[in-house]
Order: C-alpha cells, then sequence, then structure tokens
C-alpha cells in the first residue's frame, strides 16, 4: 500500500469549478487515508503547474499521485511524464477524468456532480493506493526475418528490409523464384514484362549481402515468438551444381526419358524431369524435379553438373519476425465448367497468357490459328447462392482478372493483328486508372456482353470447338449464340491449395479462406500471431502493385519492430498465479494471441504468459475458473477498491 | 440527499473505444445522471464476472459494458467473449436471486455519444421503476 | 513576413490524412525525426469526417483517432497544422531545403483548452466547412469536436473583431497580434501525402447541384450518417423532411470525358453501397436506388459487402442519369436510359445523392523548385515505377503515399503509406552507412 499519495484537483480555468466544487473536493480528499497533500490548481497541465508537482513528489517524497483534470486521453502521457521527470514511477499515477465525464457531462447539476467528482478522485486514491511500479520489460530480438515465398512480393519485402539494414533469409519452394509474376507475359502499366521484374529483382537479391536466398527450400518447423524465432528449413536438392555448360545440360534434357505436365505452362506443355522453365530463368541453373525422376541416370553421363547423389539438408534459423508472401492459385475450373476439360478449345485465362507469350507470329492453339476470342468471366469469383450453376464457395472478387482479361485482348491484338473478341462478363470491374484499357478495348472493337446473375452462359460443343449460349443484359435480354475459335475462362485467385506453412504458423484465415490480417486498417499485415506478417496475394487478391504495397508495408513494421535488436514491452501484461492454477485450458482458448503456453511448476501443469505475445486485453481474466489470472494495473484489489470508493456513501 | 443518488450505475468502459464516446458526451454537453460512474478497462471481453458482482453487493443499482463491438483493437472474437462474460454473471446473479436485466451491454464505438446517453437515461429509468 | 531557420528534419511528410499519418509514424518508430505539415486547422484528413468504413462497417473515426493521437504525441514528429510547404528544392542527395509558412490561427495553441466559451460569444455565424456546409459555425472555432489539435481558430476573413472572444477566454489564448511565419529547413527526403480533391458537381449543370436544394453529394450524406452528424437524422436541407424515397448517382464526374476525368474514382461504389445500408439502419422505412454503370466491388469482403447490400432491399439500376429536373415540392425527376430494358425512363426520388468522384490534388507539384515532381495524364502524382516500387516518383529521395498517386480505399492508402516510408527509409539509410 502506498501511504504518501498526493492528490491535484484542477479548475481548468471555469470549465471544472464552474460546476464542481473544487475547493470542497480537495477538501474532503486531504482527509482521506494515505493522502499527505492535496491541492487544487488553476491549469495542471501548464508549465509551472508541473514544476510545482515535481517539486511536491520530491520534497515530500510522494509514493502516489492523483490527478483529478481532463480526459486521460489529452494529458496521461504529460503527467506519467511528469511522474518520471520526478523519479516516481509512471504506473503509480493515476488519472481522473472529473471534466469530461464530471463538470462538462453534469453541468446541468453541480451538487451531484461534486459527489461524483468527490468518488471518483476517492476510487483514484484508492486505485493508486494500490497500483504496482511496472516497468516496461525488454526483451532481445533479433534483427533478422525470414520471407516465405520469392514471388515478387517476397522479392521486394526481402530487398526493402535488406537495404533498411535488417538481415533476410529469403525462402522459397520451388527451384525457381519469381512466383506467379514469371509467369506473366506484358504487364499493365510498364513496358517491362512479369520475367523482366522478376529478373531485375533476382539480380538485386542476388547483390545485396544482408539477404540469403534459399530455393527448394521449406519452413518444416517454427518455435519461439517475437523477437527470437527458430525455423528448421529443409532444402531439397536441384541435383545441378553451378556453373552448368549450357550445351551439355540442354543434352541431359534431350535425353531425359521422363516426360510430365510442365505446371510452369498450366498444363499446355509437357517437360522433362530434368528442367528450366524458360530460357532466362532464375536462379540461372536447371533443376531435377524429384517426384518424376526415375533415377536412371542417363543425364549424368552427359552433364557433368548433374550430380544425383546430392542429399537433402536441414537448416536452423534464427530471426526476429516471419513475413508471408505465399502467394496464389488460380482457381482451376471444374471438369465440365463452361466446357474446361471436356471440349478441347477452352483455356483459363492463365493459360492463354501462356500462348500469347509461347507464340510468335500466329496465335496458335493446338495447331490451329485463333482469329476469335470470347472470355467469360468471374469464373471461380463471385460465386453465389442465387444460381444454381455457381456451386462453389468463392463469393469473393478476384480483383485482377478483369483487368488481366482485357490486358491479354489488347495484347493479342497488338501481337497478332485483328481480332474478334467477345467479354462475356458480370460487370466489368477495371478500378481506378485501369478504367482506360476498358475504353481502350471498346475502342480497338471488343464486344461486351453481359450476363444476367441468375442465368449463366451455357457451353456446349461443336466438334472440337465450343459454342457459347448468352442472355445478353446489355441488349434488353437478346439470346445470342457465339462460336469462338477460343473460349478463355477468366479465372481468378485462390488461397494456395497446398499450404502447411500456414498451419505452422498458426495463421488464421477468413470468410475466404485466405490469410487474415488482424484489422484491414489498423493492423493490415499484422496477423493475431505476433511477429507474423503477411503480404501480397496470399492474403487476399491483389495485383502486382498492390501486392508490393503490402509487402513494403511488412517490411517496414518488421523493421522498426526488430531494428533496437531488443523489444520493449508494455508492462499491462496478464500473470497466473501458479499455486491457483489447475491447467484446464480454458485460458489458452480464450487468448488471440497465443500467449499461454502449459509449464511444469511443482510437479504440475500450470499456465504461463508468454510475455513477448501478450497483448493486455484481458481475454483470459474472466474464462479462469480458479480466479487465478490477474491483469497488472487491473488486479481485482485495484478494481475491488475502486468500487468500493464509488459505492461509498457521502 | 441520498434518494437523489439512485439508482447508482457503474459503466465499465474501455480505453480506446467506448471511453472516447463517454468523453465526447461530456464535451457535447449531453447530460445524463452523475450516478453514473465509470471504469476503464483495456477490453471488454477482460471483465471479471466477480467485479461485477462486486459492485452490487457494494450497492451499485446496475451495472453497464460499454462494448467495444466489432471496433475492438484486439480482434474479432471480443463481442462473443463480452457476451460470454455477460451470460455468466447473469447466472451468477441470477443464483444470488439479482434480476439478470441489471446487467447490461451493448456496443458503444468511439464517436458513440448519443446512444450511450441515451442508454444511462433509458437504464437509469429501468432501473428506477424496478423500485429503486 | 518574419524567416525563421527552424533547423533539420530526416523527413517531411505533406499532409496530415490517414496515408501522411501512417508515413509519419512509420518512419518515427524507426527512429527518424518527422516533420508533418497539414494545412488545414487539425489533421486526420478526409477520413476523420467519414461516418463508418466500408466493408467492415466499423467507425471511422474509432479508426482515425488512435493514429491522430499517435501523431500528436510521438516525440519523433513535429507537427505544423494550418501550414503549408512553399517551396522544396533539392539540393543534393538526402539534402532538401524546404520553406514552410505557419499561418495565423489568433489563438495560442499551447494556452487554448477547448473549452469553447469563445465560441459561445461570438455574434458571428457562417458555413460550417466540415460540416459540407448543411449547418453553420461561428467566426471563432474549434474545427469539429474531435479535431487535433482541438484547439480554437479565428477565421479571419468573416471575424468583426468585436474582442467577445478576447475578454471572455478563461485561458487568454486569443491572439490577434498573430502574423504569418515562414520557416525554412532542410529534410533529409519528402512524403507526398496530400491526397485528392472531391469532384465539384456544379461543373455538371444538368443534374441540378446548387440549383436544387434536394440534391447533394455523398459527402453531405456522410456527414448526416456520422455519428458527429449536424442534424440528429437524415434529412433533406430543401424542406428538412425526413426522405423515403433515395436515389443515389454513381460516376459522377468520373469515367467522364466530357468533365475531364476519363478514370474510374475506385471508391464510390463501395461509399455508396455502404451509406445505402446505413440509411436503411436509419430509416427503415426508405427506399434506396443506386444509379450505376457498373459495381465496382473488388476489394477484400467488398463484393460480399455489395450482395448484403442487395439482401437488404437496395435497389441497383443500371443507367446512366441524363437530367435532373425538381418538382414543385422539391422532388426530383431523374431521366435515365435503362440499360436492361434499354429504354429511357423517368423516375422520382425525394433525395438525390450525387456520388462525386476522386481528382488529383497536384497543387504541391508547383512548390517543387529545380525538379519537376511530374505527374500523370490525369494530373496524379507519376509513379516512376508503379509495378515493383509503387511509391517513387521523378525525384530520387520524394516518395508518394496514398491518393496523392491516383484514386484509392483507405486499405490501400495505408499500404502505399507503408510502402512510401519503407523507401523514404531504405533511402536514409544510405545517409547513415
Amino acid at each position: 500500500m502506498r501511504k504518501k499519495i498526493g492528490v491535484y484537483i484542477c479548475h481548468c480555468g471555469v470549465n471544472i469549478s464552474d460546476t464542481i466544487d473544487v475547493e470542497h473536493v480537495r477538501e474532503v480528499i486531504s482527509r482521506e487515508e494515505g493522502v499527505v497533500l492535496a491541492k487544487d490548481v488553476m491549469f495542471a497541465c501548464a508549465d509551472s503547474s508541473q514544476k510545482e508537482i515535481i517539486e511536491d513528489i520530491r520534497r515530500e517524497g510522494l509514493d502516489g499521485l492523483v490527478i483529478a483534470s481532463c480526459s486521460p486521453k489529452l494529458h496521461l502521457f504529460t503527467f506519467r511524464s511528469v511522474a518520471e521527470r520526478a523519479g516516481l514511477n509512471p504506473y503509480n499515477y493515476v488519472q481522473v477524468n472529473i471534466r469530461e465525464q464530471g463538470s462538462w457531462a453534469h453541468s446541468d447539476n453541480k451538487e451531484g456532480a461534486t459527489r461524483k467528482a468527490i468518488r471518483m478522485v476517492r476510487a483514484g486514491v484508492a486505485r493508486v493506493a494500490r497500483s504496482e511500479a511496472l516497468e516496461k520489460t525488454r526483451i532481445s530480438a533479433v534483427n533478422a526475418v525470414a520471407v516465405i515465398g520469392a514471388g515478387v512480393a517476397g522479392m521486394r519485402a526481402a530487398l526493402e528490409l535488406a537495404n533498411m539494414g535488417t538481415r533476410v533469409f529469403l525462402i522459397e519452394r520451388e527451384h525457381f523464384v519469381g512466383g506467379r509474376t514469371a509467369q506473366w507475359g506484358d504487364l499493365f502499366t510498364t513496358e517491362e514484362t512479369g520475367k523482366q521484374i522478376v529478373g531485375r529483382l533476382y539480380e538485386s537479391v542476388r547483390g545485396n549481402e544482408n539477404v540469403t536466398l534459399f530455393t527448394g527450400a521449406e519452413v518444416v518447423k517454427k518455435e519461439g515468438n517475437i523477437g527470437d524465432f527458430h525455423l528448421e528449413v529443409r532444402i531439397r536438392p536441384r541435383y545441378v551444381r553451378q556453373p552448368c555448360d549450357p550445351e551439355e545440360l540442354q543434352k541431359a534434357i534431350d535425353v531425359c526419358p521422363v516426360e510430365v505436365e510442365d505446371e510452369f505452362n498450366f498444363g499446355l506443355t509437357r517437360r522433362k524431369a530434368i528442367y528450366r522453365n524458360y530460357e532466362s530463368e532464375y536462379p540461372r541453373a536447371a533443376a531435377i524435379d524429384e517426384k518424376a525422376c526415375t533415377r536412371c541416370g542417363e543425364c549424368e553421363k552427359v552433364c557433368a553438373a548433374v550430380d544425383l547423389g546430392q542429399k537433402e539438408e536441414k537448416i536452423s534459423l534464427n530471426v526476429g519476425a516471419i513475413i508471408l508472401t505465399t502467394g496464389f492459385d488460380p482457381y482451376e475450373p471444374q471438369p465440365g465448367e463452361f466446357g474446361y476439360g471436356e471440349i478441347e478449345r477452352v483455356v483459363t485465362l492463365q493459360q492463354f497468357h501462356r500462348l500469347l507469350e509461347m507464340n510468335r507470329e500466329k496465335l496458335l492453339f493446338r495447331g490451329k490459328e485463333v482469329r476469335s476470342i470470347a472470355y467469360i468471366y468471374c469464373v471461380g469469383s463471385r460465386e453465389c447462392a442465387a444460381n444454381e450453376k455457381c456451386k462453389g464457395t468463392h463469393k469473393y472478387c478476384s480483383r485482377y482478372c478483369c483487368t488481366s482479361a482485357i490486358h491479354s485482348a489488347l495484347t493479342a491484338r497488338k501481337k497478332f493483328g485483328d481480332l474478334t473478341v467477345y467479354h462475356i462478363n458480370r460487370g466489368i470491374r477495371t478500378y481506378g486508372k485501369q478504367e482506360v484499357l476498358y475504353e481502350q478495348s471498346c475502342q480497338a472493337g471488343d464486344l461486351y456482353l453481359q450476363f444476367y446473375e441468375d442465368s449463366f452462359p451455357e457451353v456446349s460443343r461443336n466438334g472440337s470447338g465450343p459454342v457459347i449460349r448468352v442472355r445478353d443484359f446489355l441488349t434488353a435480354g437478346r439470346e445470342l449464340e457465339i462460336t469462338p475459335d477460343l473460349l478463355v475462362l477468366v479465372t481468378g485467385m485462390e488461397p494456395r491449395r497446398e499450404d502447411h506453412i500456414g498451419d505452422l504458423m498458426k495463421v488464421p484465415r477468413g470468410r475466404d479462406h485466405f490469410y487474415n490480417e488482424i484489422h484491414m486498417k489498423l493492423k493490415p499485415v499484422e496477423t493475431v500471431i505476433d511477429g507474423v506478417l503477411i503480404a501480397g496475394s496470399c492474403q487476399g487478391p491483389k495485383n502486382i502493385t498492390e501486392s508490393v504495397k503490402s509487402a513494403l508495408s511488412a517490411a517496414s513494421k518488421a523493421h522498426y519492430t526488430l531494428r533496437k535488436g531488443e523489444l520493449a514491452l508494455e508492462p499491462v501484461l496478464a500473470e497466473v498465479d501458479r499455486e491457483k492454477c489447475v491447467w484446464c485450458d480454458e485460458c489458452t482458448d480464450a487468448c488471440p494471441f497465443d500467449a499461454i503456453q502449459p509449464v511444469e511448476y511443482k510437479g504440475k501443469k500450470v499456465a504461463s504468459v508468454i510475455q513477448a505475445n501478450c497483448k493486455g486485453c484481458g481475454m483470459c481474466l474472466p474464462v479462469c475458473p480458479q480466479n487465478a489470472i490477474e491483469l497488472a494495473g487491473y488486479t481485482d484489489e485495484e478494481i475491488e477498491s475502486m468500487i468500493d470508493a464509488l459505492a461509498e456513501d457521502l | 440527499m441520498k434518494q437523489q443518488e439512485r439508482p447508482k450505475i457503474l459503466v465499465f468502459s474501455t480505453e480506446k473505444i467506448s471511453d472516447p464516446a463517454i468523453d465526447m458526451a461530456g464535451l457535447l454537453k449531453l447530460h445524463y445522471p452523475p450516478t453514473v460512474y465509470t471504469i476503464t478497462v483495456p477490453c471488454s471481453s477482460g471483465i471479471k464476472p466477480r467485479w461485477i458482482m462486486h459492485a452490487f453487493e457494494k450497492g451499485f443499482d446496475g451495472v453497464f459494458i460499454a462494448a467495444d463491438g466489432t471496433d475492438c483493437p484486439y480482434g474479432e472474437s471480443c463481442t462473443d467473449k463480452t457476451a460470454r462474460v455477460v451470460q455468466m454473471t447473469q447466472q451468477m446473479m441470477q443464483e444470488k436471486g439479482l434480476e439478470p436485466a441489471r446487467l447490461k451491454m451493448a456496443a458503444i464505438c468511439s464517436v458513440c455519444s448519443e446512444p450511450f446517453v441515451r442508454q444511462m437515461k433509458a437504464f437509469t429509468e429501468y432501473l428506477s421503476r424496478d423500485g429503486n | 513576413m518574419n524567416t525563421m531557420n527552424k533547423g533539420s528534419y530526416d523527413a517531411l511528410v505533406i499532409g496530415g490524412g490517414i496515408a501522411g499519418e501512417e508515413a509519419a509514424l512509420n518512419l518515427a518508430n524507426m527512429g527518424y525525426r518527422v516533420l508533418m505539415v497539414e494545412k488545414d486547422y487539425s489533421i486526420g484528413g478526409k477520413m476523420i469526417h467519414l461516418s463508418k468504413v466500408f466493408p467492415t462497417l466499423d467507425c471511422a473515426a474509432c479508426i482515425t483517432t488512435p493514429k491522430v493521437s499517435e501523431v500528436a504525441r510521438h516525440p519523433n514528429i513535429s507537427l505544423y497544422t494550418y501550414s503549408e510547404v512553399k517551396e522544396v528544392k533539392k539540393t543534393g542527395e538526402r539534402d532538401f531545403h524546404v520553406k514552410v509558412v505557419r499561418k495565423p490561427r489568433y489563438v495560442i495553441e499551447e494556452l487554448c483548452t477547448g473549452c469553447e466559451e469563445c465560441e459561445r460569444v461570438c455574434p458571428v455565424v457562417v458555413n460550417d466547412q466540415y460540416q459540407w456546409d448543411l449547418v453553420g459555425r461561428k467566426a471563432v472555432f474549434i474545427p469539429f469536436s474531435i479535431a487535433n489539435p482541438r484547439v480554437a481558430a479565428i477565421d479571419i476573413d468573416h471575424c468583426v473583431l468585436c474582442g467577445l472572444c478576447e475578454k471572455v477566454c478563461p485561458a487568454g489564448a486569443i491572439d490577434f497580434t498573430q502574423k504569418a511565419v515562414e520557416e525554412t529547413l532542410t529534410v533529409r527526403t519528402v512524403i507526398v501525402a496530400t491526397g485528392y480533391r472531391l469532384f465539384d458537381p456544379l461543373r455538371i449543370p444538368r443534374y441540378g447541384f446548387g440549383r436544387f436544394p434536394n440534391v447533394i453529394t455523398s459527402m453531405q450524406m456522410e456527414r448526416q450518417l456520422a455519428p458527429t452528424r449536424p442534424y440528429n437524422t437524415v434529412l433533406r436541407p430543401g424542406d428538412g423532411k425526413v426522405p423515403d424515397n433515395i436515389a443515389y448517382v454513381l460516376c459522377t464526374g468520373s469515367r467522364d470525358h466530357t468533365v475531364g476525368n476519363p478514370i474510374c474514382s475506385q471508391v464510390c461504389c463501395m461509399y455508396s453501397i455502404k451509406q445505402a445500408q446505413l440509411i436503411m439502419g436509419a430509416l427503415p422505412m426508405a427506399d434506396v436506388t443506386i444509379y450505376y454503370l457498373h459495381i465496382r466491388a473488388f476489394g477484400k469482403g467488398f463484393c460480399e459487402f455489395y450482395q448484403q447490400a442487395k439482401g437488404m432491399g437496395v435497389e441497383f439500376v443500371k443507367g446512366k442519369i441524363a437530367r435532373i429536373t425538381e418538382k414543385e415540392n422539391g422532388n426530383l425527376i431523374l431521366r435515365y436510359e435503362d440499360i436492361e430494358s434499354g429504354k429511357v425512363r423517368e423516375a422520382e426520388h425525394d433525395l438525390v445523392i450525387l456520388s462525386v468522384g476522386v481528382l488529383s490534388n497536384d497543387e504541391i507539384t508547383s512548390v517543387f523548385r529545380g525538379d519537376t515532381l511530374e505527374t500523370d495524364e490525369y494530373r496524379f502524382i507519376r509513379q516512376k515505377e508503379e509495378l515493383s516500387s509503387p511509391a517513387l516518383t521523378s525525384i530520387r529521395g520524394v516518395f508518394v503515399a496514398g491518393a496523392a498517386s491516383g484514386p484509392m480505399d483507405i486499405p490501400d492508402s495505408i499500404m502505399s503509406a507503408g510502402a512510401a516510408s519503407s523507401e523514404a527509409a531504405a533511402y536514409l539509410t544510405g545517409d547513415r552507412k
């Protein structure tokens, strides 16, 4: 109990004293137990008053300070710093709000307001008497970040962190970097292709001494917490050493007897078990597809760089934060969805992008020239219960596909000359400056048809080609039949189908099953797992610019959290009484921040708060059947003594 | 004089969300009875039922939880968890023969001054009718 | 004007809206000393005046005021409100010379306690710009209840110099002798977060804004729906009647070559859908119709939010409004091409809200001397490498955050500010090495 408490009651000019009898309050309070000094002041926040308070604290050796004035929103920090300057722990200061919640709220009732003020100040005194001196806990933090996924978002986050002076481990599951952007050809708003951007970023990553890149690597274990995560990373062998003679490599590819579907080209082509997705791919060394390879050894015979004896490696990393930039998967239409997989001349938007890049003079698909294209939009996006054709659960809009589809049509026109193009859509969403693409496409002669929410286009077969029947909203419901050379399904984005990393990190997913941030506006790249950040399209559909912006935001947060090499934790933390705790596990369920773990204590299992993760929300308090948890600054003793003071008769 | 001081209401309010609304009610001079007292906590889902029960024991007529609702800075689960606190407490109240309606909860956003004042007036009226 | 040399900062952030705040806080948390210059009386930008924000419907003030107060009290941030950057000149790598004019508010910021005594006695009433002219304010006034700093200012253009405020101020904070002061500073990097302007619908006379009192802008409706709203309910300004058949005209000033703005403003569809939902909450009997060209519900949770509005009964009509005329009772006739039927139709509504678009705020480019801060064809700050470095501008060391580079919603502005702060920090780090 603190016994030398100083109380100051502020007039705030006349803002308080017009309604509240400040002198009377002072007089009543001066008789309270533990109060050794009670003053009224004209403006407590004025410089002169602050000096006076500091002198009083020092002279009287006060161990508790109460200032009854305005809202703590305005001056809690002012007066905490007054306390600190006088050598008093800032948590032995209590502010009582007798202006906003006193004189102003009750300016119609002076007597009532004065009585309320007396009780409020008494409660403040009661609280400060039981207050503990709290210190910010400091824990050391490793100024290093693991960025998981080396697509454009991951590489940008890594580079920026490195440039700001934070060590980065960039971990890519595939043998090559670049993610989805490498699969894109021409991009909207720049003259650069996806591959060029990837190449440029890769060179910067390689040239940066603060970044270490691992390819073919996966995090298999995570322990620890913010400031001090321990990761175990498994690195699969690529079986091809660098440097590698290009001619020998070509021979190795030629002799490889195994052919599999080429995922890079979304199954449009086939590749060997030893492969590169494209000539200039980064890292500039081929790899052997572990799963497909039969270990026949033919390649090893013709290429000196091949080494089938390479073994899997495991490494440990110690980082202070983790940024997930694991990207998305394109929606894979169901067999038969708008003819996909059943009618030959039906492809997805992603496949079409590959076709555009792979074809040179003529746009060919399976040997036949394409002169007319129809797009059906929102395949795998905006799926709604209103339409029975829409059995999927992807209610969200995939954001990038309208622009991407229109851009692909314009690119096709530019590259292959005049084409007939139909956009069968559900309302074009070329938001912002992307609008100009839509306009350009209309001017180029692209035809736009819109289908109704409750009547989707029907696709049937005519030989190897599709026939589309659609009722067009834009022409008062006219039934139209279109027989394009190629039907492109504008497929959206899905969360990664294979996602052990999300489970490992315990990152929550939203209704759309993408990773969920804590708060879209307040904490847009943070997750409830402190120190685990998300960026790019693993968080929800985004285009390249948007992905990069979120990646750089995450980089900024991670950097300022770790840059000092230590974290200062707010002292308002939960604390478990180990004697009382019986480990019923209720608190771990209640904690949204994964801040409670079991530990051994006197031969029993008890709950223990991971200070680095605790946010001081108190959600664990009410669920404890033993009442074994208290929140610093909000202990039972403090709260109940305040209630006593507020309830007391005058 | 004591007569006037009834009914007494204790408000549990949250630092970041409902406190600003209550402050602003004062700022805008939206009057409510001075028998309403506020204790600030970080988050409404961290209020212990025993605190509420303690308030009733000590003579408060009503307890009001100014909840964070969906604006809670600690995440979406706040609303459900606060509701659970209310449920648990109301059960304890019933066991003690206290009318559960003496504990009220409503989401008060950081500028919801008017709703707060309306709630206080209505609750005061309700508790007065209740025979206090 | 007096000129004072005020030393140096690591970063100058121009604009105290949500983007500027986010960028400033990130840099300040990294240990850089930041000067934020805001031309208005309060920071908070446009966001602080909004009702709720889509698609989560959390209250705009609850989101923005914590950031606002964090900026105001951050030890690494100096805040100049009611001040304007007049000149920025790059004199070398990580070396910019800046001139800032601090305009007089005729109230001593440090003394004012925000008690409003002055407002009570001031005899002058003029339109309140913070309520978008829906109601009045005094010539000496606290900008708005959640302003930061929450101190009074005197609108000298309307003040009659009666001196009543000076007499009544308990803190002695009124000072009619204040003068504009020019300060010169050096900074090492600059973040432009000057936001956007709203389209002025007077430029489309056929919509009748300014002539028909019951044609209002979306920002005026935003204020009517905000908890700190001017009236206690939603009503139409013409006669104070509570409306029951409300129309939204989307793309007012967007996607429209006739007003020189061909691009989509990116936020109007969603804020209109949000307002429609809030109106249905406030006035359960009201009908709301949204006239649109395309619904741009593209972001996280947006499409679900759009479906929710439909489920609540908001009418969506695809059609371009040709003309609005007024009836004697103040109701409005909307003539439009109904795209679904292909026919020209007319509909009567008792309140029309023009969903005004987002325009560039390019005045700031004129303060740059020597190097040019380039703009794009829509006069937004040009992003030099939009895809891989979205915050870079034409001047090395000057970064752009938020809607200064193009229309953007709040989450995107915050992300873009995060990008600007990390690019700026990387640029500054070169300095430290």
